[in-house]
């Protein structure tokens, strides 16, 4: 489903990307784990279009895709949910949720029926779906940034150190929301990167590690 | 008091005075805010395309007078100007400015002053020095009495009613736009976070650049709301983006209902002060934006950033 094969990247004239390869099947759930600077952020970013290749490639079900635009990934159906959140502060957290779906231009019973998909996987967003994303706290934040991967992640979802800053009982929550995701998005790839692989070993089915921008073991 | 009723006839005709270069502030001091969100460049050429609206304006309008079109064509003929400047110099602007976007600040504001030392000097060359008169929408609108106090004051209803309005309703049509429609979300969105925008979806490139020549076509078009009012010379362009400066700057930046009343702050702050302490004009506005700075340093409604954890 997803594919990066020998991937090199360059920032600021540093190698962070090393010829890595990873691979995330259609409804497979693979855990990208390695310390911080290892290039875990990278490497989504590399997958997402927001840092280009300098060498390798990127496939998805096949077909090419190192070229696409980054705005035009979204539309090939991957959710990407940034370890800052990244939200917007100004929308309240179902603008935010929604926002995406309707750049895509999708009709307004589909952008509802997703949401109301969203929120009944992660039913504490339904709860302050009218507060301003600004106001959130930060495990809050991370579950609203899942729930908008979701809206046009279809096919795959990317989530960047989800359980990051997290309190226990957040990460909790958290863990058993994915969970969820496996029985109702069977198909959807999951990419998952963590510094530590313990919060995973029972959400993932393969894992690799990452290491200086090469993959060590997987 | 009496101060006040001695000197009623003179505040009356500064705060109309000051309502309508308020209007036309706002409407390049909005430009500038909007540019800046979503270039991170803080465009000092900005102030040409005010003057080169403004000069465009007077042309068209000297131009269908001496083709024998209606006085009443006048009016529309400013937006006419405003929207050609805004889309012929928008976009290879956005260009350019676009190419420094992740560079140091002080090569950003290097290249925007060239820009700006170039149109300032393409302007004489096409409009000369020799001062530009082309005032029919004024004459057309005709006078207004104005009751103040006991006196009663004949003013423009150009400058009373249409300078405003225009201004009102761009700032209507702004706060609707952004918060109501898909693009002014989108534009909300890359001003925020312009990597989070496009890993969402959204064609940054693209608002960038349909902000860009709004951007354009709004300073453009408060220069030509203005021309009517004044006689154009060089130089009008240096003073108008230095006062736009200073109302972004008080308002603090992404604000559009704040650069309004800022505008309006800073214009009637002026206003009164050509009336009142003429000397002080100039330097009015800034001390306006240092007295606002000093109490609140992000700004009179700019917010600190949002909470991490």
């Amino acid at each position: 489903m997803l594919r990066l094969e020998g991937a090199s990247v360059d920032i600021a004239g540093a190698r962070i990307l090393r010829g890595l390869s990873l691979h995330v099947p259609a409804g497979g759930r693979v855990a990208l784990i390695g310390r911080n600077g290892a290039g875990k952020t990278t490497t989504l970013r590399a997958l997402m279009g927001l840092v280009p290749l300098r060498a390798g490639r990127i496939a998805i079900d096949g077909r090419d895709c190192t070229r696409v635009e980054a705005h035009a990934r979204a539309g090939l159906g991957i959710g990407y949910a940034p370890e800052e959140r990244r939200l917007f502060g100004s929308f309240t957290v179902a603008e935010n949720i929604t926002l995406p779906a309707e750049v895509l231009r999708l009709p307004r019973p589909e952008v509802e029926r997703r949401r109301d998909a969203v929120f009944a996987l992660l039913p504490e967003l339904h709860d302050f779906a009218g507060r301003k994303a600004a106001g959130l706290s930060g495990g809050q934040g991370k579950m609203v940034a899942l729930g908008r991967a979701l809206m046009v992640g279809t096919r795959a979802v990317l989530l960047d150190e989800p359980f990051q800053g997290l309190a226990p009982a957040l990460a909790l929550r958290y863990a058993e929301a994915l969970g969820r995701l496996r029985a109702a998005l069977p198909d959807v790839a999951i990419l998952i990167t963590e510094s530590s692989p313990d919060l995973l070993t029972s959400l993932v089915d393969a894992t690799y590690v990452i290491e200086r921008g090469e993959i060590v073991s997987a | 008091m009496a101060w006040l009723s001695d000197n009623a006839f003179l505040l009356g005709l500064a705060t109309l005075d000051g309502l309508s270069s308020a209007a036309a502030i706002f409407m390049v001091a909005v430009g500038l805010n909007l540019v800046f969100g979503v270039l991170r460049v803080l465009n000092v050429a900005h102030g040409s395309l005010y003057a080169i609206g403004a000069y465009s304006a007077a042309s068209l309008g000297l131009f269908a007078a001496a083709r024998g079109l209606p006085a009443w064509a006048s009016l529309p003929l400013l937006v006419v100007a405003a929207a050609l400047v805004g889309l012929v110099l928008g976009p290879p602007i956005e260009r350019l400015l676009r190419r420094t976007q992740d560079q140091e600040p002080v090569l950003q504001l290097l290249v925007t002053f060239a820009l700006f030392m170039i149109l300032e000097d393409a302007q004489k060359l096409i409009w000369g020095v020799r001062p530009v008169v082309s005032d029919a929408p004024v004459k057309l609108m005709g006078t207004v009495d104005v009751p103040i106090g006991g006196d009663v004051i004949p003013f423009n209803a150009y400058q009373l009613f249409l300078l405003p309005g225009v201004a009102l309703l761009t700032l209507a049509a702004l706060v609707y736009g952004l918060r109501r429609t898909l693009f002014g979300r989108m534009l909300v969105a890359v001003t925020t976070d312009r990597e989070a925008a496009r890993a969402l979806g959204i064609d940054a490139a693209r608002i960038t650049l349909v902000t860009f020549t709004i951007g354009a076509a709004l300073a453009a078009l408060g220069g030509a709301l203005a021309s009517p009012t004044t006689s154009l010379v060089p130089g009008i362009g240096a003073q108008t983006i230095v006062l736009s400066f200073a109302v972004v700057a008080t308002a603090g930046l992404g604000q559009v209902e704040g650069a309004a009343l800022t505008s309006l702050l800073i214009g009637l702050g002026r206003s009164f002060a050509v009336y009142l302490e003429p000397e002080l004009e100039v330097v009015v506005p800034y001390l306006i934006m240092v007295a606002v700075l000093l109490v609140r340093p992000q700004g009179m409604f700019g917010v600190l950033e949002t909470r991490r954890i």
